[in-house]
């Protein structure tokens, strides 16, 4: 009896500890509840779920920055100028982007993101770097739409400083684009035309951008800087500024559907050995086939990416009744699919190795069951039995990500006469409208977030 | 129950008490009660001391300039601005560096060399100009400014960063430009740049 009760126990022993090691619900289910509000077109009830895994009282108030709180604060912060509350949306993902550091992409660092991504959701959140560079873009449009043009060109050298970090180890992304296009717009209405230039030279490498046209025949002034440029110009001879013509110009960005998010998805074994069959180690295989075979190991579980929200929308834009054209800035769910491809079998066999570890963790329970009373067959193999499967099924894979980014980002630039103007937006069920009065050679910035 | 095992009951309700006491998690401090913490950088960010630093070492600049020497052998007190500081570093520090010309008017003031134009007025005075105008403090609009102030000297500057990043180690230098302009002429009477890194290393 003793020697049942010594087994139990080192059998529980183990299942506790294992269950600390695996540790609560994913990112995943801490998000649910302010995703579904999104879906329903309900950003405040969203923000509310937020401060409450936040455990903070209202949108006013900053989480401690511990844990996962930095990561629910890039949700907030989005949530938050979707409601154009953009103070406090500036505010939020200042915040954030001070507590998340960035996942190093080096070639040398794919083995340690893989382990990483799979299995230290209990470590801070690192970033991955489209994430980290759309946190400076999106507070950009938070500065811009404060008219806080001093605010804006400090996002602007933060975001400069991470795509340098980024070129520095040959990565690059179609995001800066977009970052680098509002940066310019930030200092040419600062009056820095030089640095105007450099930005929108940079945002060209990574996109046509049409309506850059007329603003770069202003800045350049028939001279050209680079081959981006005066291929966009085409020939186009200069145009009087704003301030000449006593114009204003107005620039509309429209973020609309949320882009693929991660949840834990379990893949049978044979099928992630199919699937990592120029990858894995001949002593894993081996060792996973002989797992298989036992029929003690048929699941494998690793973050997946679920489908995007609204990649087909089409925004529109009218002012004062005619509809204005818009453009593809950003297209986030590919660049959002096209890093994780990159990590994706890493990851898999990090899961796949960890379930092995697991089993035969499992399998060590039996034996010593088995050590202790040779009449405890069934018995051990049930402990056995229970702790591999608890440990597989109590496996958490890392779905932590920046939850409520927008699948799309759409652009619009247009000079329009000084005075009052009407302007509709609407994407996803989601309108937005304002009223604004521009002074001659002034601007005005409209963002919109349709997170549905 | 033998007195081995009430022991080790006493001593494991000791410790579920004693859990939620120790898990109370940070509190707030006086600069006064814990040594050194002025002191300690927090951050690879420009603090208050940082920024006092730079400041000091720029008006003591301006206090050895001639400009200065000439203000006071001939002690005709005139009259000076003070501006903003540009923020052109990767910090929010906007707000930092206005509460930082209350104490460059303080150190002008003391001085005795020049007749200091009440920063309070005059931000009031730029607001009122700029609501006019539909916006907020505009660098451009200085030689304006100047002409309503009747100011004959107007002192301003900027804060910039270099900023490097390597795997997991940040380095960011931080410099204060400071200059002396004559409103008639905008020449240049003095300048000087003070600096100092700030880094993040890994052990």
């Amino acid at each position: 009896m003793g020697r049942w009760l010594h087994a139990l126990s080192t059998a529980t022993t183990a299942l506790f500890l294992s269950l600390g090691q695996a540790g609560c619900a994913g990112h995943e289910s801490r998000v649910q509840n302010a995703l579904a509000a999104l879906n329903e077109g309900k950003p405040a009830q969203a923000a509310a779920h937020l401060n409450e895994e936040m455990k903070v009282g209202s949108n006013d108030e900053l989480p401690q920055l511990t844990g996962d709180n930095p990561l629910l604060l890039l949700d907030r912060g989005n949530i938050l100028l979707a409601m154009d509350r953009n103070k406090l949306s500036a505010r939020d993902l200042g915040a954030a982007d001070k507590s998340i550091d960035m996942l190093d992409m080096s070639r040398t660092a794919v083995d340690e993101i893989g382990k990483y991504i799979f299995s230290d959701d209990s470590g801070p959140y690192r970033a991955p770097p489209h994430e980290k560079l759309l946190i400076n873009t999106i507070n950009l449009m938070n500065y811009l739409a404060l008219g806080d043009l001093s605010g804006a060109k400090v996002e602007a050298r933060r975001l400069a400083i991470m795509q340098k970090y980024l070129r520095d180890h040959e990565e690059t992304t179609a995001l800066i684009g977009l970052g680098s296009y509002l940066a310019g717009f930030a200092f040419e209405k600062s009056g820095g035309a030089s640095e105007a230039l450099l930005y929108y030279d940079d945002a060209l490498r990574y996109a046509q951008y049409p309506s850059l046209r007329d603003p770069l025949r202003t800045l350049v002034r028939d001279e050209p800087k680079s081959p981006g440029i005066k291929a966009l110009i085409g020939g186009a001879g200069p145009l009087p500024s704003v301030a000449e013509t006593g114009e204003a110009e107005l620039l509309v960005v429209v973020g609309f559907g949320r882009s693929p998010r991660k949840v834990p998805n379990r893949i049978p074994i044979g099928l992630a050995l199919t699937i990592l069959a120029n990858d894995i180690s001949p002593a894993d295989r081996a060792q996973a086939n002989a797992l298989a075979a036992k029929g003690l190991v048929t699941w494998v579980n690793y973050p997946t990416l679920t489908a995007a929200r609204g990649s087909y929308t089409i925004p529109t834009f009218s002012l004062d009744g005619a509809p204005v054209r818009m453009e593809q800035a950003i297209d986030i769910e590919a660049e959002v699919r096209k890093a994780w491809r990159k990590v994706e079998g890493t990851v898999i066999l990090s899961a796949l190795t960890r379930t092995i570890t697991r089993v035969v963790a499992g399998e060590v329970v039996q034996g010593v069951t088995q050590a202790v009373d040779k009449d405890s067959g069934p018995l051990g193999l049930l402990l056995g039995l229970l702790t591999s499967a608890t440990l597989t099924v109590a496996d958490t894979p890392d779905t932590r990500a920046w939850s409520t980014l927008p699948a799309q980002i759409a652009i619009s630039r247009i000079r329009v006469p000084a005075g009052q103007h009407e302007l509709v937006l609407s994407a996803r069920n989601v309108t937005k409208r304002a009223r604004l009065n521009l002074r001659p050679g002034g601007w005005a910035f409209v963002p919109m977030m349709a997170l549905r | 129950m033998p007195t081995s095992n009430r022991s080790f009951a006493a001593l494991i309700a000791a410790s579920l008490l004693a859990l939620p006491v120790a898990g109370c998690g940070p509190s707030y401090v006086r600069g006064s009660e814990v040594e050194g913490l002025d002191d300690a950088a927090m951050s690879t960010g420009i603090d208050r001391r940082d920024m006092e630093q730079l400041l000091h070492e720029n008006l003591k600049s301006l206090m050895s300039s001639p400009v200065a020497r000439q203000w006071a052998a001939d002690g005709s007190r005139p009259t000076l601005a003070i501006y903003p500081l540009a923020n052109e570093t990767s910090e929010h520090i906007d707000s930092q560096l206005m509460a930082l010309l209350s104490d460059v008017e303080t150190f002008m003031v003391n001085s005795q060399l020049v007749t200091v134009v009440s920063v309070e007025r005059q931000m009031q005075m730029i607001a009122e100009i700029e609501k006019q105008h539909g916006g907020g403090f505009d660098r451009n609009n200085i030689a304006e400014y100047n002409r309503q102030l009747g100011s004959r000297y107007y002192l301003t500057g900027k804060v910039f960063t270099a900023d490097e990043r390597a795997a997991g180690e940040r380095r960011v230098q931080y410099f204060m430009f400071m200059q002396l302009i004559e409103v008639a002429t905008s020449a240049v009477l003095w300048q000087n740049k003070a600096a100092f890194t700030k880094a993040l290393i890994q052990n």
